[in-house]
């Protein structure tokens, strides 16, 4: 009985994830983290922290999805955290000039939007996506490198992050988006469940079905997916889309815990995201990685800053710990690649 | 019942060192002529003024498009706490534990605290000060000056914290010290809006939060120390048009909807805004970084050959403005080959030395040593919820200082003050 249950394929298909993750190097650092976390300071494994630490996972954890599948086609995009940003700025600034020709107003005394949230989100769902399609047919059909292409974009959409708001904040304090930021289902803030849901789904679509594993396949020998007759641009476009919506609903997480949004908000978190990824296993150079090691590296990533900010160390030497984290992870997956390989 | 009277007497001891060496309730009788009265009446005159409308088109459009009057309107005017009353030459001297530089802090006198354990002497205190910028002369002052107050209290342990300009950074550091249980947080707030939450979150934990300077959006925050931007500004409008009814002035101003550009702007297009002289060439925001302001600048006289006025909303600004002008050999290129105003905030040493020099007209101080309120405050929140004093008030003003120019002036009643006569500035000593 117990032997047709271990061969059901369910479960040899459990039992060599469960293996390799064991031998997985950064399961052991996220455990070493959590085991050191809970020795040094009776406040790491409480409630309170998970929590924060589970919201700070969401916001660059979903940032990081979205590069993840754009670093598996060979590319980048160093959009992510200015789209983040102006997507809600977009969704803010349509429904307030909308407001006047239905004879209503809804950006109230102190720039604070009063109106419905949910074209709010809608409108930046929709602009996440377009940017993003707009960098992917810039670097599929145009040939713009995909390095110069979104760090235009993410000068541009700075520049427009200023020019919509006039350099002003938009205070974002419907129930719906506290609700996203503040709240929790379970005992889960609502953000990590947003970032939990996003991650199965591109799991799913990456590593579940053929059209997703043709970015892998784009990523390891592009002009060998070109001459099987996969449409490259195509797929080159939508990893784009895919990373512009993620960025969109980090944004959305983002604003809804500080609930507001502002043009100069969340600079450099484009570093953030490729570090992540790349903690995670993604290869700079495309075909290696997935969105669950991904998550594996939010949580190395943000578990680690917490431990440290736990500890009371300056955000320096943090910084210092993530750049010597990165170098010993990239060494570690090389290795571990060339020891797969022989 | 040991505990009782223990409990008992520590109240009654606090209740008494706060009263002694606080003047909460005295009020001294020369308190209405001290600067601080003189300036809040003019810019209760001008705000007026600028109210009822203003007749220079180019100010009153610039004024209008940036949404000046919501910010001025919320910014509280008003009177220090206790009436204290500030005098140049007051305060303490120290060495910054930071910059570990020679400082003189104006304020250690107001809501003062004496040396020594604080409330419960047996208990320690954890206290977070977060703000950005440990690469910031005027910010290292201000951090120094909590540091300094902390180390005078045994029991007070400091954490500080520079989250880089990262609000969303900021936020993090204040939720770990929600899950640490920290006793009180101090602040230095970059931009108002994203900080409300955060400290929203604190105090809903029961730890009270004092900002330094800036503001936040929240409205739970326990007490907020007010810098005197409105001061500022003020001062530097009443200078402009003391010494030129008419000019053409490029601004190189700090992030909008930063408080210290919302109150400082907003103060100088108030005061010169009923003067039909003047006339906006150019305004950039140069966010606080001088190499910004030195390329701004640097593109106005390219693109303009009548500058007469140089406004900065800061210190380092104004730096980068004047080596911008020296740069291009256009120092005394005004029209009628005058030499062009530069009016600066923010008493960094170097912008003194320019003052003496004759390179910067004015600078409106703005001390950043004010981190030792910060301390005092949170402190007494603390002692407040544990019942052992009074709490502070929730808007605890600066005191309005009075501007410095080269030779001693008398501007609308207020007497200025030279460089020589400022034991106050900040920042590294510049030779010469």
């Amino acid at each position: 009985m117990s032997a047709i249950q271990l061969s059901s394929p369910s479960a040899s298909r459990v039992i060599p994830f469960l293996l390799d993750l064991a031998r997985d190097p950064i399961v052991w650092l996220i455990a070493l983290i959590f085991v050191v976390g809970a020795m040094t300071s009776q406040y790491y494994l409480t409630t309170l922290n998970l929590e924060n630490l589970m919201r700070n996972v969401a916001v660059i954890g979903l940032l990081s999805l979205g590069m993840t599948v754009v670093l598996l086609t060979g590319r980048i995009d160093l959009s992510v955290a200015a789209l983040m940003i102006f997507s809600i700025v977009v969704g803010v600034v349509v429904m307030t000039e909308i407001a006047p020709l239905i004879g209503s107003r809804w950006l109230v005394r102190g720039n604070t939007y009063a109106g419905p949230i949910v074209p709010v989100i809608l409108i930046a769902l929709t602009t996440g996506a377009a940017i993003g399609a707009i960098n992917g047919i810039g670097v599929a059909y145009f040939k713009v490198a995909s390095f110069i292409m979104t760090l235009v974009s993410l000068t541009a959409l700075r520049g427009f992050n200023y020019v919509l708001t006039d350099g002003h904040p938009y205070y974002l304090k419907a129930p719906l988006y506290q609700w996203i930021g503040d709240s929790k289902f379970a005992g889960i803030p609502v953000s990590f469940l947003l970032f939990l849901l996003v991650l199965l789904v591109l799991i799913g679509f990456v590593n579940g079905t053929v059209r997703g594993g043709r970015f892998y396949a784009i990523g390891g020998n592009e002009k060998a997916a070109l001459y099987a007759g996969i449409n490259t641009r195509r797929y080159v476009v939508l990893a784009y889309v895919i990373s512009g919506l993620c960025a969109a609903i980090a944004g959305i997480v983002f604003t809804a815990r500080l609930k507001s949004v502002d043009a100069p908000l969340a600079a450099g978190y484009e570093l953030t995201a490729i570090a992540i990824a790349v903690i995670g296993g993604t290869a700079l150079s495309g075909g290696i990685g997935s969105p669950w090691r991904t998550l594996l590296g939010s949580v190395a990533f943000a578990a680690g800053l917490n431990l440290l900010a736990i500890w009371g160390v300056g955000t320096w030497y943090q910084n210092l710990a993530i750049g010597i984290v990165l170098i010993a992870s990239v060494g570690l997956s090389k290795m571990s690649r060339k020891k797969s390989k022989s | 019942m040991l505990k009782l009277s223990r409990r008992h007497l520590l109240k009654t001891a606090a209740a008494l060192s706060v009263l002694a060496a606080s003047p909460l309730t005295i009020v001294p009788a020369f308190a209405e002529d001290s600067v601080h009265a003189v300036l809040n009446g003019l810019i209760k005159k001008y705000s007026d003024e600028a109210k009822t409308g203003m007749s220079n088109g180019d100010v009153s459009a610039l004024f209008e498009r940036d949404g000046f009057r919501d910010y001025l309107d919320v910014y509280p005017v008003g009177d220090l706490a206790g009436g204290f009353v500030w005098k140049p030459g007051m305060g303490a001297s120290f060495v910054g534990p930071y910059s570990k530089l020679q400082i003189k802090a104006p304020f250690t006198d107001y809501l003062p605290l004496p040396e020594g354990p604080v409330l419960d002497a047996s208990k320690k205190y954890r206290i977070g000060l977060v703000f950005h910028g440990f690469n910031h002369p005027w910010l290292i002052s201000l951090a120094d000056t909590a540091a300094w107050e902390a180390k005078r209290h045994p029991n007070i342990e400091l954490e500080v914290i520079d989250a880089e300009f990262d609000d969303n950074k900021m936020g993090q550091v204040i939720d770990t010290w929600i899950a640490k249980q920290y006793d009180g947080i101090v602040l230095w707030p970059n931009r108002e809006a994203p900080m409300g939450p955060p400290v929203d979150r604190a105090v809903a934990a029961g730890i009270p939060v004092v900002s330094l300077d800036r503001r936040t959006s929240s409205e739970q925050i326990s007490s907020e120390v007010l810098g005197n931007f409105y001061a500022n500004g003020l001062q530097q409008g009443l200078y402009l048009k003391h010494a030129a009814p008419e000019g053409n002035i490029i601004f190189n101003r700090k992030d909008l909807g930063s408080t210290a550009d919302s109150i400082r702007t907003g103060a100088f297009l108030e005061a010169i805004g009923n003067t039909p002289g003047y006339k906006v060439l150019a305004n950039y925001h140069t966010n606080s970084q001088r190499t910004q302001a030195f390329k701004s600048t640097a593109d106005a006289l390219q693109a303009f050959k009548d500058i007469s006025v140089s406004f900065n909303t800061g210190g380092e600004e104004a730096m980068g403005a004047l080596d911008a002008i020296r740069e291009a050999n256009r120092l005394n290129s005004a029209p009628g080959g005058k030499k062009i105003m530069i009016l600066a905030n923010d008493d960094a040493r170097e912008v003194l030395k320019e003052i003496k020099a004759g390179n910067i007209e004015m600078v409106s101080p703005y001390t950043p040593l004010i981190g030792d309120i910060g301390i005092r405050a949170v402190v007494m929140h603390i002692g407040a919820k544990a019942g052992l004093n009074e709490a502070p008030p929730k808007l605890i003003m600066t005191p309005n200082l009075p501007m410095i120019t080269k030779e001693k002036m008398n501007i609308e009643g207020i007497e200025t003050l030279t460089p020589d006569e400022w034991p106050y500035a900040y920042g590294p000593e510049v030779s010469g």
